[in-house]
């Protein structure tokens, strides 16, 4: 995703300047190209994708093996850093040097870094926002931050790319239009809140760029809020976060020139590619991380491969956890140029999952993220030679229209991990869970949906006492088990 | 029995004794490299070390770890095994592998061993099992690994049962013989016998007289790490050294604190294993020179420091000396909720265990174990009078009184 030819006049900016260049574009809703750079940051070609973090890092990925996945900039929640709050500074906040989320989470110097208040996809929070805060999901359970709170937290964590905040009731099936009025009002507020922040930073400390929210809600009820983001705003955002990819059908002619982020979380690669038509520049991809955890590795290349006729389409992944691996001895993708595939074969894989020992998923995930780096080098190639339409149309004949079921047991579902609503399944589907007082999530240890019973019920030295698998088991007992067993062994 | 004269695949080169001591340090020379004797190995049971990558594991120093084989028998599997070429090729491991055996099925309370082997009901689906000599054997031999040990009749040491562990010491020593008569690749795969006799010094005597005579290339001493009170354990490694060898490896099997080590140093022994280090990494605690730190403690979640200062291991050095620069303050944010942080506590563990090794190879080389011993407990307690009595009598017993300066 690197370009090695920094923009000529990138120079001339002020170091923490974000420049967005459009390489080729042809009209409203059509896919284009584009250059987002950034002094002493590695330049990320778009369509191009994040880095989707969780605490700090691409699940599974250790810093030391991030260079590995070739990501060239990541994506981090604010509500990972912050369940200390509000009874005391949370700690990240106590750094006394600069940098101090990249310094934090051990982030190379060169990865650009957007910062964003809730994890891709949020967690609706049982926190409702209010004029002046909104709800947020940490590890201890729900919060709420206020505007004026996070524009602090931009200013002392000094990433590259903020995107303000964004008013919306996620997990509200339908939203009145009262409502939605006030989603806009107060999105605009908040939106001016963080450019009035940034213009406090003093000259010669690194200032963050906005990005403003596009609030998923018909575009004539957030006329008001646009408007004034035309009239007051344009020149102090660098680019835009939308919520519902439809709406880039409507968006004013003077915010075109802006990167886009999708916060319209795609769901498979023809979701993504769908938004990539209509001229979505830059993603997270959640779906990466979700096919790691269910043992899922991403077989799919775009263009797609030439279809033989009446062949049946092929999935977009191979489920590791199929004894049919068990003595493959190639790659999880013949030719695949990631250390998973370089190193090591299916049969290997196929064990390590079957074992629940953590390195499955980290080779699963780098091989992940190899495939989606290289379908998005071939959405550009395509984009540059004019042949995106009909290549999307030939995947969507060559390959299934979604992700394979997941089989196997993933890792252990971490508590900010849950939905609302498989939270109460999970708790009533294992009666003998303990139900903390407090209730800090993160001590259910839940399935997640589909699991076979039969991968459940596995016994073994990693099951009993890993970070994987645990069931019904609160944490304190959890913990007392394990030390017997380290006194032990 | 006469005992047949046995190839060996190793070799094993005496660098220095300690002149007070009974420290030794060496080369172990194995069909996969070198590696440095006292040597730590970490415990990679099935086939993986707590997520990190064969690249991780190297670039940490390892250069011998184990695999367990009744895990890798069960899973992928000697079929899996024959079929992608033993164990090196399944987690492309171009280093060492030493295969204990089958201690954990001594462990299942429905084991029951009889002179053929050990039957037992499979902790995965329930059926009969039965291990004999000979399966265990045939099961290393397709794994391939450099060191293969006997299959031994192991109960806990702390077994008040005289005549049983008599018998279960006198069984290994039968086995061995099945084990030595059904090893196929004596010249690329070194077989190490496992003296037994529980806390019984003189049972261990007859073993280690009926183990040494059977000349495998190295030896082990097993049955202990059970629980056992340490100044028995230390009694039973200094009696069995007393008797061994000079020019064979000794290996203690399932001991990993760095206090152990160090005394068992000093006793005479070379090699040690322990899944501790690794398995308690992920449950937050940090091996430091000044004892274990539980990094999930909130004290850490705002202390910028090095896990362990000085530390020269990836998470721990610098950014601006090529490291990651991880603090106590973002392991205690991530333990337990994302897996990398026990990745990162593990390669620092590992490390630890590791750099202490070589520390005391050092040390023994330059003649000066007697001072690194003083230098350690030193730094781990903060004063004299709470040095462990088992350590201060077992070094005592070698020519160092740690009381005194
Ligand atoms: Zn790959
Ligand atoms: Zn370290």
């Amino acid at each position: 995703m690197t370009d090695e030819s920094t923009p000529s006049h990138l120079s001339q900016l002020p170091p923490e300047m974000l420049d967005f260049t459009i390489l080729k574009r042809t009209t409203t809703l059509a896919p284009r190209l584009g250059r987002l750079s950034l002094s002493s940051r590695k330049t990320i070609l778009t369509p191009g994708f994040l880095g989707n973090t969780s605490r700090g890092i691409v699940p599974h990925v250790s810093q030391d093996n991030f260079p590995k996945t070739g990501i060239n900039g990541v994506y981090i929640a604010l509500e990972d850093f912050v369940e200390k709050h509000p009874q005391k500074t949370p700690p990240i906040f106590q750094i006394e040097a600069s940098d101090p989320l990249r310094r934090f989470i051990a982030l190379p110097h060169d990865s650009l870094i957007v910062l964003g208040a809730r994890r891709q996809p949020p967690i609706p929070s049982a926190a409702t926002n209010t004029n002046s805060e909104i709800g947020i999901l940490t590890s201890v359970g729900f919060r709420t931050i206020s505007s004026e709170y996070y524009a602090a937290a931009a200013r002392k964590l000094q990433p590259d790319i903020v995107v303000g905040l964004a008013d919306i009731p996620f997990g509200q099936e339908t939203i009145g239009s009262r409502r939605k009025d006030k989603m806009s009002d107060r999105t605009e507020t908040w939106t001016r809140d963080i450019i009035a922040k940034r213009n406090t930073i003093e000259k010669g400390t690194p200032r963050y760029n906005v990005f403003a929210p596009i609030l998923p809600i018909e575009k004539e009820l957030q006329s008001w809020y646009l408007e004034h983001l035309l009239d007051d705003m344009v020149d102090k955002i660098s680019g835009v976060a939308i919520y519902d990819s439809h709406l880039l059908d409507q968006l004013p002619e003077e915010l075109q020139p802006l990167p886009r982020l999708s916060f319209d979380n795609p769901t498979s690669p023809q979701a993504l590619l769908r938004q990539v038509g209509l001229g979505m520049d830059l993603f997270t991809v959640p779906f990466v991380t979700e096919a790691t955890d269910a043992g899922i590795a991403l077989e799919f290349t775009f263009p797609a491969p030439q279809k033989t006729n009446g062949a049946e389409r092929r999935s977009l992944g191979i489920d590791m956890w199929q004894n049919e691996h068990s003595e493959s001895v190639i790659p999880l993708t013949e030719g695949c140029k990631c250390y998973a595939c370089t190193k090591h074969h299916r049969a290997y894989i196929q064990h390590l999952l079957g074992a629940k020992e953590m390195l499955g998923w980290v080779l699963i995930q780098l091989h992940n993220h190899e495939i989606l780096s290289a379908f998005f080098a071939g959405i550009r190639n395509s984009i540059e030679t004019n042949n995106f339409e009909q290549d999307v149309a030939a995947f969507e004949v060559f390959y299934e229209p979604k992700l394979p079921e997941k089989t196997g047991s993933g890792p252990r579902v971490r508590g900010y991990q849950f939905q609302a609503q498989e939270h109460g399944k999970s708790t009533k589907k294992n009666p003998k869970a303990y139900k903390p007082l407090s209730a800090p999530l993160n001590v259910f240890h839940g399935h997640q949906p589909n699991s076979k019973p039969e991968v459940k019920e596995v016994i073994d030295d990693e099951a009993l006492v890993g970070l994987v698998g645990i069931e019904n088991i609160g944490r304190t007992e959890q913990l007392e088990r394990l030390r017997i067993e380290d006194d032990h062994s | 029995m006469a005992p047949i004269a046995m190839p060996s695949a190793l070799s094993y080169e005496l660098l220095a004794k300690c002149s007070i001591t009974k420290a030794r340090a060496a080369t172990l020379h194995l069909p996969h490299g070198p590696v440095p004797l006292p040597i730590f190995m970490p415990v990679a049971t099935q086939a993986s070390l707590k997520g990190l990558t064969p690249e991780q594991l190297e670039d940490v120093g390892c250069r011998l770890c184990l695999n367990n084989t009744y895990h890798l028998g069960l899973k992928p599997g000697q079929a899996t095994l024959d079929a992608v070429g033993g164990a090196h090729k399944f987690q492309s491991w171009p280093h060492n592998i030493l295969t204990v055996s089958f201690q954990m099925v001594s462990l299942l309370k429905l084991a029951k061993v009889t002179e053929e082997g050990v039957r037992f009901l499979s902790p995965h689906d329930g059926t009969p099992m039965l291990l004999t000599p000979e399966h265990s054997i045939s099961l290393q031999n397709s794994i391939g690994s450099d060191i293969i040990m006997q299959l031994d009749d192991v109960i806990a040491t702390t077994s008040p049962d005289l005549a049983r562990m008599t018998e279960a010491m006198e069984r290994s020593v039968r086995w061995l013989d099945r084990c030595i008569k059904a090893h196929k690749y004596p010249e690329k795969q070194n077989l190490f016998c496992i003296i037994q006799g529980g806390l019984d010094l003189d049972l261990r005597r007859a073993c280690t007289a009926e183990m040494v005579a059977r000349d495998t290339p190295g030896i082990a001493i097993g049955g202990l790490s059970g629980g056992e009170a340490k100044d028995a354990y230390c009694k039973v490694v200094d009696t069995c050294t007393a008797l061994l060898p000079e020019k064979k490896p000794r290996y203690v099997m399932g001991v990993g604190y760095p206090e152990d080590l160090v005394v068992s140093i000093a006793l005479g022994a070379d090699m040690f294993d322990c899944v501790w280090p690794t398995r308690t990494a992920r449950f937050g605690n940090a091996i430091t020179a000044q004892g274990v730190l539980n990094l999930r403690n909130a004290a850490y979640s705002e202390d910028f420091s090095a896990i362990e200062a000085g530390c020269q291991c990836v998470c721990c050095r610098s950014q601006d000396e090529g490291g990651l620069g991880i603090t106590r303050a973002y392991i205690y944010h991530v333990t337990a909720k994302e897996t990398a942080g026990a990745h990162l506590l593990t390669m620092h563990n590992v490390h630890y265990q590791l750099n202490l090794m070589k520390l005391a190879r050092e040390a023994i080389i330059g003649d000066r174990y007697p001072a690194f011993l003083r230098e350690f407990f030193a730094e781990l307690y903060d004063e004299k009078s709470k040095y462990p009595d088992w350590a201060v009598n077992a070094l005592k017993g070698v020519g160092v009184d740690l009381l005194i300066d």
